[in-house]
């Protein structure tokens, strides 16, 4: 069979494209390990013999990223479960009912899928500022809370629902809250975890308007933060306190990924529809 | 139950309440406040002065803008093309179910996940002259040219083109292997036992694919060129001599750094209506095609 | 029994309110990498400050450098909110901000203070070229430079060449001194990613300074040419600098320390820096001037401004802790710690900078190429001239136009930017 040998070389092509992609990340991981004092020079690889903390705890010391991690947290969490709320009633009610303009409506807030948030930042300042929220979590969270996506991603869920079960559910009676939270909300689990982990992966990373919108580090998020170790000044480059920093940053939504792998992919695939 | 007479505006209200306070709004000010001068540094602009076009007219006789429309222009060339073979040669190669290959395909799309500033900083390592391991790599490779690809003016902008190609090639295989994964599996076995091999292969599986997948690869790289500019942030702040300014960072400047509010909304308009334009012109070349 | 435990309760309530009087919270911003050993030295003065100050609150806010101060002051007060009280931005940012109206005079604090107007007197004429803007004063000088040559003289003394005394020695020792086509060592290096100010005293040492007042840059002076054309000979004629731009202000001193370049056009703001990790003699000198004997150099560095928006408690505390920074003996502990220059002549009195100047020989030197120092590009619109001059510098560098018409266009495009101002 002409496959076997087809297999291998495949294989060994993938290791090493694999390998190759993996490479900026893990040379990264070994340098936040890089005792300070070992410079770095033509051929070094690797961390000497030597596997140093050192690096993290200046990083720690120097930044509060615990702080910027909470931040986070709080940021991501109010903007998901602001647009769940939003964005399911919406769609509940353009999937349940046809009702005058409701074409018009839902184009409009189409809109926002063809429109970055991001090309409207210097508007959207303004606006935050009008509404005294300026250097507040709120103030990053609240452009968000409506979603074109989720609204859209939902209306399909739940326009797929089974005729026979929404049957059902009209001659019980049942009022619409009712119907929204015990019938279309728990068939559209696919979608719900989607428009989560989409909108997880989007604002955890989000960097510019996070950037733009707030001063202090009372506020900032952790892309915020970590900008500031690369700014180098006068010392020049740092480059393990930088990896160390950046390390920091990223492990944590790394490992949400690589525990909820299949569920994020999903998201990715259903997100590539806008 | 019939159908309620202000619920569903009830229901709608909140979502179309904050699309309109942030999207269709600033829309609005963008194109009011494009028409006027207002600059917060010159004493006679610091009250909104009307120039109807002056601040496009002028925008145009920039030579920076010009050149930021240049650096989109290679950008997007450059990247598009790159994402659409190595993603489509990715699917393949990835496409069998074995659990092997999951980590490979893992180690792939692993970029994705980061954020774009983390992968930038990890770059800007990366690509550090002397021992960064790129110009190690590059070295070993015979590569004999300038190091400092993030101070180069003709380096730096292929330099952010590497950075976001880093980061979204699992991203776009991703797609290709749905689509492959959706496609019916007896035509691609047909193809593959056809043993004439290439034509039938391409003609049948390949073509067809790269059709659909193209237009999202491109949007999605047209729209990040756009919308992602932390790289430019971290890696080369526009430089040198403005080689690698993307739209939005060249608008941040101009906003926040020179407090030219007046061109700031211009620019707002331009970077919206080339965004529109696109979408809907992709929008009318995949219905054409679909039907 | 119940009565007497509430009331006494209520009274030490009461006293605890009282002994806890009413803080005044004001903020410095201060440019440094996140990294720096200053911050350790200003943590230190401003926890001085507290403890001798209990109503006053100093919070430091670090951010990288003169651009992302200037960037977050006029950011937050766009956003309605207060920007740090004091910042640190670049002395030569003054017409923006103050055109903004985004700092506060100093003028009615300095006249509050008994001896205000002798301490402003205090500070060295050069350092006050750009604290006066419309008849008031906006900044008061707080670590403040100079553009010098530092270089190796250990070397130099074995390759029996003396300190370069002109553009041509200069160039001819740095050829001498790079080995290996600077795989091994480069002659000179000079940081040209942000390129305008280590090449002003080249253009000063032709013969003419880049700008001549707020709105008028001479950038295509047959002066300034040459000069750009002799930054480019070094590289392309006497292969004695790494062609192009390069982006070496961090890691240019750390070439120098370590030998791999003899020469470097630097800010004296990092002579502690290579003073502490060279292990040669190291020599600083300003720039030689093109004919011989001259000599030429730049001010630079930062200045203290007050943001605006502030209340007239949070101002006066302010002020009185600008007032304890710059006091003599912290001017001369800051120079001591980093190399730049005290900006006061009290502070060159103290006992603490002369111990330094006897130990540290350089740092007379340091002094010295002041004399032959010219103000720093300071215009209008400076975010933008110095935007299309940095351009068209590198541009020229890295040889995608030739000198002449590098300047004439940085000429042509820096007079559009400030024809508004005309």
């Amino acid at each position: 069979m002409r496959a076997k040998p087809l297999a291998a070389a495949r294989f060994a092509v993938l290791a090493a494209l694999a390998a190759l992609m993996l490479t900026p990340l893990v040379w990264a991981l070994l340098a936040s390990f890089r005792p300070p004092d070992v410079p770095f020079a033509l051929g070094s690889v690797f961390f000497a013999s030597r596997f140093s903390l050192a690096n993290y705890a200046k990083a720690l010391a120097l930044a509060p990223f615990a702080h910027y991690f909470l931040n986070t947290v709080l940021q991501v969490t109010t903007i998901i479960c602001a647009q769940l709320f939003t964005a399911s009633l919406a769609a509940y009610a353009f999937a349940r009912w046809r009702f005058p303009v409701d074409r018009l409506l839902f184009t409009v807030i189409l809109l926002q899928m063809m429109i970055p948030t991001a090309a409207l930042l210097v508007q959207n300042f303004s606006t935050i500022r009008f509404l005294g929220l300026y250097d507040t979590i709120p103030g990053i969270a609240l452009p968000f809370f409506g979603s074109a996506f989720a609204t859209f991603l939902l209306r399909q869920s739940f326009l797929g629902l089974p005729r026979d079960l929404a049957d059902a559910a009209a001659i019980d009676g049942c009022r619409w809250d009712q119907e929204l939270w015990h019938l279309y909300l728990p068939n559209a689990k696919p979608a719900l975890a989607a428009i989560v982990l989409s909108s997880l992966s989007f604002h955890w990373n989000d960097f510019l308007w996070p950037l733009v919108v707030t001063q202090s580090d009372a506020a900032r998020p952790l892309t915020a933060g970590l900008v500031r170790f690369t700014q180098m000044g006068e010392i020049g480059a740092q480059w393990g306190l930088l990896s160390a920093a950046t390390m920091i940053v990223t492990v944590p939504l790394f490992i949400v990924f690589l525990v909820f792998q299949r569920q994020f992919v999903e998201g990715y695939l259903a997100s590539g529809l806008k | 139950m019939k159908r309620p007479r202000i619920l569903p505006y009830v229901l709608v209200a909140p979502t179309l309440l904050f699309v309109l306070v942030f999207t269709v709004l600033p829309l609005g000010e963008a194109l009011v406040g494009s028409l006027f001068k207002l600059k917060l540094n010159v004493p006679k602009y610091q009250h909104p002065v009307f120039v109807g076009l002056g601040n496009f007219v002028d925008l145009f006789k920039d030579t920076e803008f010009l050149q930021v429309l240049v650096n989109t222009g290679l950008y997007v060339l450059a990247l598009v093309p790159l994402l659409l073979a190595a993603a489509l040669v990715l699917a393949f190669l990835v496409e069998r179910k074995l659990t092997a290959l999951s980590f490979f395909r893992l180690a792939l799309f692993h970029p994705t996940v980061l954020p774009m500033v983390s992968a930038a900083t990890i770059w800007m390592f990366f690509l550090t002259p002397g021992y960064g391991l790129w110009n190690q790599g590059l070295h070993l490779l015979g590569y004999a040219g300038p190091q400092n690809w993030t101070g180069n003016p003709s380096l730096a902008l292929p330099a952010l083109v590497l950075v976001a190609f880093w980061k979204n090639v699992g991203f776009m295989m991703l797609f290709f292997l749905a689509g492959l994964q959706g496609m019916d599996r007896s035509v691609i076995e047909a193809a593959r036992l056809d043993g004439a091999g290439g034509l039938r292969l391409v003609t049948r599986v390949i073509l067809p694919l790269i059709r659909r997948q193209s237009v999202f690869v491109s949007t999605v790289a047209f729209v990040g060129a756009f919308q992602t500019v932390d790289h430019v942030f971290v890696l080369t702040q526009g430089g040198p001599s403005g080689t690698s300014t993307l739209p939005l960072y060249y608008l941040w400047s101009v906003r926040f750094e020179r407090l030219d509010i007046g061109r700031g909304d211009a620019l707002t308009v331009i970077i919206i209506a080339v965004l529109m334009a696109f979408t809907v012109a992709n929008f009318l070349v995949n219905e054409r095609h679909e039907s | 029994m119940k009565k007497l435990a509430l009331l006494s309760s209520l009274i030490v309530l009461c006293l605890g309110f009282a002994v806890a009087a009413p803080q005044t919270e004001i903020s410095l911003a201060y440019p440094v990498a996140v990294d720096a050993p200053i911050t350790a030295m200003l943590k230190g003065w401003a926890q001085d400050y507290m403890a001798a100050n209990p109503n006053v609150k100093v919070t430091l806010v670090f951010s990288g450098g003169y651009p992302d101060v200037k960037t977050a002051v006029q950011t937050a007060i766009q956003g309605g909110a207060k920007a740090p009280t004091l910042a640190v931005m670049l002395a030569t940012d003054v017409y923006d901000l103050v055109n903004a109206k985004y700092v506060d005079s100093l003028d009615d604090l300095v006249a509050q203070t008994p001896d205000g107007a002798a301490f402003v007197k205090d500070f060295l004429p050069a350092y006050m070229g750009n604290s006066y803007y419309k008849d008031k004063l906006w900044s008061l000088p707080f670590q403040r430079s100079a553009v010098v040559l530092y270089y190796n003289a250990d070397l130099f003394a074995a390759s029996k060449l003396r300190p370069p005394r002109s553009w041509d020695e200069m160039a001819k020792d740095a050829q001498a001194l790079t080995v290996d086509g600077g795989k091994t060592r480069w002659g000179i290096e000079i940081p040209t990613e942000n390129p305008y100010w280590t090449f002003q005293p080249l253009a000063i040492g032709a013969g003419k300074n880049v700008y001549t007042d707020d709105i008028t840059v001479d950038f295509n002076a047959r002066e300034v040419i040459d000069a750009v054309q002799f930054y480019i000979d070094l590289s392309q004629k006497y292969k004695a600098t790494p062609a192009g731009v390069q982006s070496s202000w961090g890691t240019s001193t750390q070439n120098f320390a370590a030998g791999k370049t003899a020469m470097i056009i630097h800010t004296t703001g990092s002579l502690a820096g290579i003073l502490k990790s060279a292990k040669f003699k190291v020599g600083v000198m300003a720039v030689p001037g093109r004919k011989a004997g001259t000599l030429a150099s730049v001010t630079g560095g930062g200045n203290l401004y007050l943001t605006a928006g502030h209340t007239a408690d949070e101002r006066k505390a302010a002020f009185d802790f600008a007032r304890f920074l710059l006091d003599p003996s912290r001017v001369a502990d800051f120079s001591r710690a980093t190399g730049y220059i005290p900006n006061r002549f009290a502070a060159q009195k103290t006992a603490i900078y002369k111990d330094w100047l006897a130990s540290v020989p350089q740092a007379a030197d340091a002094v010295a190429a002041l004399a032959a120092a010219q103000p720093e590009l300071a215009t209008q619109n400076l975010n933008a001239v110095k935007t299309v001059f940095n351009k068209y510098l590198q541009s020229a560098f890295n040889a995608s136009m030739s000198a002449t018409e590098a300047m004439n266009a940085a000429q042509k495009e820096s007079d559009q930017a400030l024809a508004d101002y005309k």
